[in-house]
C-alpha cells in the first residue's frame, strides 16, 4: 500500500495548532472570570450575612439572589438599584451603612416604589449594575446619582442632598409648595419675589424680554457661553455663577443682580435645570385634573342642596335617583319618579301607604334598599316624616299658585 | 470536528462499492495519499480545495493568510450575530434599552457584543489588507491556466469590500445613540450630494426625510439579512472562483518559474464535463502539478493550516473582547448634535476629506460632500475595479510581491493607501471639538455636561 | 529524533486541539446562556387593584390582572378568569336567577357563570369546573387591603380555598 507524502508542515504547525487551543481555553477562562465579577454578588452576599446575624437564618434565605430590578412601564425604567440596595423595603435597617439602609416610609407612602422606581426620584443609571456606572457621574450617562457627593461636589449650602429635589419638581412644577423639597419652595418664592416672570415666560406666563423658560432645563450644556466661568463647567454651575453675578458671564446682558445669596442662587438654579420636559404619565403629575370641571353655578346648587330643607335625601343618597323639587332637591340622574308627591303616588300605584311601603318595598326599590341604602327602621320612620314634610310643602305651594315641576313616572 | 481513526498501517477492511464512502466521517488523519484525496472528494466543505497543494502558496508570508482571516471574521460575525438577533429590538423606543440590557443584564451579554463589534472593526481592516495584499502581488493576472479569469474574482473582491463597508455603517445604527444617530446623519448627508438623484437616495435609505423607526427597520433589515446574505453569496462564488482560476496566483508564478520537466500537456485538472468538451477548464501542465516535491496533501496539511487561523481568530478576538468594550453613547437625540460627531473610523479619511473639498467658483459652490464624498471615492472604486485591464505589467509579475515590473503602480497605490491611512489616523486621534486639530497628547477642552 | 519525543509532541498536540475544541464548543453554550433572562420584565404578582369604594356589588373584571373581583356587601374574593386549560381568558355570564349556594363552608352568592371561548370549558359561579376540557376548577386568589392607602391588594402568586373572604 503506497503512504503518504512526507510533508515538512506537521513539526511547526501541530504545535502551533495546539497553541491556538490554550489560547481558546485561556479566552473562554477570562471572559467567563469577567463577566462573573461584579460587586452585586459581594453585596449580596454581605446582606444575607447582616441579615443572618440581625434575624436570623430563617429570614436571611428569603433574601432574593441574582440581578433584581423595578420595571416601571409607564417610564420606561428599569431600575437594578435593588440588587444591591437590598434593604430597601426591609424593616430594621433604618440606621445602617448604606447600600443596606430601609428607604425612609414617607416619601414612599404617595410614591410606591413599583409605580416610580429608583432613578426617577434619585436619579442615576438603573440600568447598570455597577457601582461606578450606576451612580455616576459616568460619561455618557447625563443623569448622575443626585446624592450628597455630588451635592459636597457643588458645596451645596446647608443640605447637600437637596439636588435630589429638582426631580420632585418634574412632576411637582405646578405646585406652589412641595412638601421635602425646602430648595425647591425656596426657589418658587424667590421666582414669585422677585418677579422673574416680569422678563421671563414660565409656564407659558410672564414677559418676552428675556428668554423662555418654561423648557429651558433641556438646553444642551455646550449651548451655554463658558468662557468667563471659573470652575466646573456644567449649566448648574453657569446657572448658580449666573444668578449671582448676571454681568460676569454675560457682559451685555440687561438681567439686573439681585444680590442672591448663594443658597438662594443654588435653589433657583435647581428650580431651573428642572424645568424640563418629560414624559411622565399624567396620572403622575399633581394638579392634572382627572375629573371634568363644575361650573360655579352647579357647585352653588349643590351646596344649597346639601344645607337645604331636602338635605336629609342628599344625605342618605335618595337623591342620585330622585328628585324632590318642592323641597329644591335636583336629582342628577332622575331616574325615579319626584318623592315630592310620593305620599300621594305610592297610594295610587301600589296601593300602600309610603309607610308600608318602605317597610317592604318591592320591585326595584326593594333591591337598592336592600343593597345600597340600607336604612334602619328608626331611619324609615324619619323617611315616612320628611316625604309627608315634603308633600305638605308641596301642597303648601300648589296653593300659593306656583306649581313646582314635579315630573311624575 | 469529529474525527475518526484507523488502526495504523492497515487500511479498514471494508467493501467499497463506487461512490460509496467507507467511514462516517472524512479522515483529518489520512494514511495514505488516497485517504487523502478520498477526505476531499467526499466532503462538501472540503470540495473547495484541490486534492494537493502548492506548497508555496501555504507560506505564512506570502498571502498572510488574511482572506481566511477575513472569512473567519465573517463567521465569528455569524455566530455572534445570532444571540444579539434574539436580544436586540429594532424599535425606536427600544432599540438602546435592548442594547442597555445586553450591556449590563445579559450573561456575557456584553462580551459577546464586544465580540461582534471587535470582529467588525477587524474584518473592514483585514478584508481591505486583503485587497492591498492582492494588489502588492498582482494576483489579480491571470497566469499560464486555461480560462482563468482572476479579474473578475479580483471585481468580486472589490465588491465584497463595500459591502463589508456597509454591513459595517448599517450595523452603527441599530443601537440608537448619539454615535449612531448622527454617524448615519453625516453618512446618508454624502449620499443626498450626489446631482439630481441624491435627495432620492437619501429618502429611499432613511424611508422619510429624517431618521426615524423607518430607517431603523431598513438598517436593521439591511444589516441582518440582504448585506449578509449578499455578502454570503459572493464568498462562495469567490471562493469557487480561487479553485476554478487554479488556486493563487502564486502558484502560477511556481508553474512559471519553477524548473519543469517539459512534457505534452495533459488537461488532468479538469472541473466540469464541460470544460473537458471545450477545453476551457484550467488546465495546468501534468510536470509541475503532479511533481511531489512541490506539493503536500490538502488534508491535513491545508486543512490544519486553516483551522490554525480560523480557531486562532476566534482566540485572539474572544481575549481581545474581554478588555476592549464596546461603548454605548447616550441614547440618540435629534435636538443635540455631540461634538465632534465622528463617522465610524474606517470613514474618517472621507470626513476629513470632505471637510476640506467644498469648491467655490465665483458665486458657485460645491458642496464637499459631493467631491469628497462621492466623487473621489467613486473615482477610486471604479478605477479600482477596473485595474486589472489598466495593469499591462508582464505574466511574471503575478504572484509575486513588489516585482520590478510593476514598481509604478505599486507605488501609486501604497502612496493612495497612505493618504487613506494618514486621513484616517488624523480624523481618529487628532480630531477634537469643531473638528478642530489636536495632537493626541493634547487635551480637549472640557465638555460642558449638566451636572 | 526519538519515538519518545514523537510520542510527547503528539500527546502536546492531542492536548492542545483537544482544549481547543472545548473551549469552542463551551464558548458557543456560553453564547446560547444569553438567552436565559436575568431579570423579569413581568408585570408583579402583587397588584393594586383600586379603592375599596370602587367595586361596586356583585362582580368586576379587570381584564389587565386578568381577574374576576366580587363584592357582596363588605366581603370579597377573587377568582381568576384563567381557563385552567390552555390559559385564554373565561367570559362571564350573569345568570337570570343568582342562588347562594355553600361554597367552602361559607355561603355565597352566584351571580355569574363563566365559559371559556378556546374550548368551551364552562365553570360555576365558584369557578368551579363543569363541563369542557378543563380540569380544574379557576384559581382563587388572595385579597388584602394595602396597609398604606387602604387599596384593594391582590398576590396573584398564593392561591387560597374557597372559603376565603375578605372583609373590610
Amino acid at each position: 500500500m503506497e503512504q503518504r507524502t512526507n510533508s515538512p508542515y506537521p513539526r511547526l504547525d501541530k504545535p502551533v495548532l495546539a497553541i491556538v487551543g490554550l489560547v481558546l481555553v485561556v479566552g473562554a477562562v477570562l471572559f467567563t472570570i469577567n463577566d462573573r465579577e461584579h460587586e452585586w454578588r459581594y453585596y449580596q452576599y454581605q446582606f444575607r450575612r447582616v441579615v443572618a446575624e440581625k434575624l436570623g437564618a430563617e429570614k436571611a434565605r428569603t433574601v432574593p439572589s441574582g440581578l433584581q430590578q423595578i420595571w416601571v412601564p409607564s417610564l420606561g425604567h428599569a431600575d437594578r438599584c435593588v440588587t444591591c440596595h437590598q434593604a430597601v423595603a426591609w424593616k430594621g435597617f433604618e440606621a445602617a451603612e448604606e447600600p443596606f439602609r430601609t428607604h425612609p416610609a414617607e416619601p414612599l407612602k404617595g410614591h410606591p416604589i413599583e409605580k416610580f422606581g429608583c432613578s426617577s426620584c434619585h436619579g442615576g443609571q438603573g440600568w447598570a449594575v455597577d457601582v461606578g456606572p450606576a451612580h455616576g457621574p459616568v460619561e455618557h450617562w447625563e443623569e448622575p446619582l443626585l446624592g450628597t457627593q455630588l451635592g459636597t461636589e457643588y458645596s451645596l449650602v446647608d443640605n447637600k442632598a437637596a439636588l435630589m429635589q429638582m426631580n420632585c419638581n418634574t412632576c411637582h412644577r405646578y405646585d406652589r409648595e412641595t412638601k421635602g423639597a425646602e430648595m425647591i419652595n425656596l426657589a418658587k418664592q424667590i421666582v414669585n419675589a422677585r418677579g422673574c416672570r416680569a422678563c421671563h415666560v414660565i409656564n407659558s406666563r410672564g414677559g418676552t424680554i428675556g428668554p423662555d423658560l418654561t423648557f429651558v432645563g433641556d438646553k444642551a450644556p455646550e449651548q451655554y457661553e463658558y468662557g468667563r466661568l471659573s470652575g466646573q463647567r456644567t449649566a448648574f454651575a453657569w446657572h448658580v455663577a449666573h444668578l449671582k453675578d448676571p454681568r460676569a458671564l454675560v457682559t451685555d446682558t440687561v438681567m439686573p443682580n439681585f444680590n442672591l445669596t448663594t443658597k438662594e442662587a443654588q435653589a433657583v438654579a435647581m428650580l431651573i435645570l428642572s424645568w424640563r420636559k418629560s414624559p411622565v404619565p399624567a396620572a403622575m403629575v399633581p394638579g392634572t385634573p382627572r375629573t371634568d370641571p363644575q361650573t360655579a353655578g352647579e357647585r352653588a346648587a349643590e351646596e344649597a342642596m346639601k344645607i337645604g330643607p331636602g338635605a336629609w335625601f342628599v344625605k342618605t343618597g335618595c337623591f342620585v335617583c330622585h328628585s324632590i323639587a318642592a323641597l329644591g332637591v335636583k336629582s342628577p340622574a332622575q331616574i325615579g319618579p319626584d318623592l315630592s308627591t310620593a305620599v300621594d303616588d305610592v297610594q295610587s300605584r301600589f296601593g300602600r301607604t309610603v309607610d308600608d311601603f318602605l317597610a317592604s318595598p318591592t320591585g326595584t326599590m326593594s333591591v337598592v334598599l336592600s343593597r345600597q341604602i340600607i336604612l334602619t327602621p328608626a331611619e324609615k320612620t324619619i323617611a315616612v316624616q320628611k316625604l309627608r314634610e315634603a308633600f305638605a310643602e308641596y301642597q303648601r305651594q300648589k296653593a300659593a299658585g306656583k306649581t313646582p315641576a314635579v315630573s311624575s313616572h | 470536528m469529529a474525527q475518526t481513526t484507523t488502526s495504523p498501517g492497515v487500511p479498514r477492511q471494508t467493501a467499497t462499492a463506487p461512490g460509496v464512502h467507507p467511514r462516517p466521517f472524512w479522515s483529518v488523519r489520512p494514511q495514505t495519499d488516497r485517504q487523502s484525496g478520498d477526505a476531499i472528494v467526499s466532503n462538501f466543505l472540503l470540495h473547495w480545495f484541490p486534492a494537493k497543494t502548492y506548497k508555496p502558496s501555504m507560506d505564512w508570508t506570502y498571502s498572510f493568510w488574511l482572506g481566511t482571516t477575513s472569512a473567519a471574521l465573517l463567521l465569528l460575525l455569524t455566530l455572534s450575530g445570532g444571540p444579539l438577533l434574539f436580544l436586540y429590538v429594532p424599535s425606536v423606543e427600544r432599540a438602546y434599552a435592548s442594547i442597555k440590557d445586553i450591556e449590563f443584564a445579559v450573561t456575557f451579554g456584553s462580551w459577546i457584543r464586544s465580540v461582534h463589534r471587535m470582529a467588525a472593526h477587524l474584518m473592514v481592516a483585514a478584508v481591505f489588507l486583503h485587497l492591498i495584499r492582492v494588489f502588492l502581488t498582482g494576483a489579480y493576472k491571470n497566469g499560464v491556466g486555461q480560462g482563468q479569469r482572476r479579474e473578475w474574482n479580483w471585481v468580486i473582491g472589490v465588491a465584497m469590500f463595500l459591502l463589508t463597508l456597509l454591513l459595517s455603517f448599517t450595523g452603527y445604527l441599530l443601537p440608537w445613540d448619539q454615535l449612531a444617530y448622527w454617524a448615519v446623519t453625516v453618512g446618508t448627508n454624502i449620499a443626498s450630494s450626489i446631482p439630481v438623484i441624491g435627495p432620492t437616495v437619501r429618502e429611499l435609505l432613511l424611508g422619510g426625510r429624517a431618521i426615524d423607526q423607518p430607517t431603523l427597520i431598513r438598517f436593521y433589515v439591511l444589516h441582518v439579512i440582504v448585506l449578509p446574505g449578499a455578502l454570503g453569496g459572493l464568498f462562495l462564488y469567490h471562493m469557487w472562483r480561487v479553485r476554478k482560476d487554479g488556486g493563487l496566483a502564486k502558484a502560477d508564478a511556481v508553474a512559471l518559474l519553477g524548473d519543469r520537466i517539459e512534457t505534452t500537456p495533459v488537461k488532468t485538472k479538469t472541473y466540469t464535463l464541460l470544460g473537458v468538451a471545450r477545453g476551457t477548464a484550467p488546465a495546468v501542465r501534468t510536470s509541475t502539478i503532479e511533481a511531489p516535491d512541490l506539493t503536500v496533501n490538502s488534508v491535513p496539511d491545508l486543512t490544519r493550516r486553516i483551522a490554525i487561523v480560523v480557531l486562532g481568530t476566534i482566540a485572539v478576538l474572544s481575549l481581545l473582547a474581554v478588555y476592549a468594550r464596546s461603548p454605548l453613547e447616550e441614547a440618540a437625540n435629534a435636538l443635540v448634535t455631540p461634538n465632534p460627531a465622528k463617522a465610524p473610523w474606517y470613514f474618517l479619511w472621507l470626513q476629513e476629506i470632505v471637510t476640506d473639498t467644498t469648491i467655490r467658483i465665483g458665486s458657485f459652490t460645491i458642496n464637499g460632500a459631493f467631491i469628497g464624498g462621492v466623487v473621489l471615492p467613486g473615482l477610486l472604486v471604479t478605477l479600482l475595479t477596473l485595474w486589472p485591464w489598466i495593469d499591462k505589467s508582464p505574466l511574471a509579475a503575478a504572484g509575486v510581491w513588489l516585482p520590478r515590473t510593476r514598481r509604478a503602480q505599486n507605488a501609486a497605490f501604497l502612496a493612495i493607501v497612505a493618504i487613506v491611512i494618514v486621513f484616517t489616523l488624523i480624523g481618529t486621534f487628532c480630531r477634537g471639538p469643531y473638528w478642530n486639530f489636536y495632537w493626541p497628547w493634547q487635551a480637549w477642552p472640557e465638555i460642558p455636561t449638566r451636572l | 529524533m526519538s519515538e519518545h519525543a514523537v510520542d510527547r509532541r503528539d500527546f502536546i498536540f492531542r492536548v492542545g486541539t483537544g482544549a481547543g475544541i472545548a473551549a469552542i464548543a463551551y464558548q458557543a453554550s456560553a453564547s446560547l446562556r444569553s438567552l436565559v433572562p436575568n431579570v423579569s420584565y413581568d408585570a408583579p404578582t402583587t397588584v393594586k387593584l383600586g379603592p375599596v369604594a370602587e367595586f361596586p356589588d356583585g362582580l368586576k373584571f379587570l381584564p389587565d390582572e386578568r381577574l374576576f373581583v366580587f363584592r357582596e356587601g363588605n366581603t370579597f374574593h377573587a377568582i381568576s378568569a384563567v381557563c385552567t386549560h390552555l390559559g385564554c381568558t373565561a367570559r362571564a355570564e350573569a345568570l337570570s336567577s343568582p342562588e347562594t349556594q355553600q361554597v367552602g363552608g361559607k355561603a355565597l352568592r352566584l351571580t355569574h357563570r363563566f365559559q371559556c371561548p378556546c374550548h368551551g370549558s364552562k365553570y360555576n359561579g365558584d369557578g368551579s369546573n363543569v363541563s369542557g376540557p378543563a380540569p380544574k376548577p379557576l384559581a382563587w386568589y388572595h385579597l388584602s387591603l394595602a396597609s398604606d392607602d387602604g387599596q384593594l391588594v391582590a398576590d396573584l402568586a398564593r392561591e387560597v380555598e374557597h372559603d376565603f373572604r375578605l372583609t373590610v
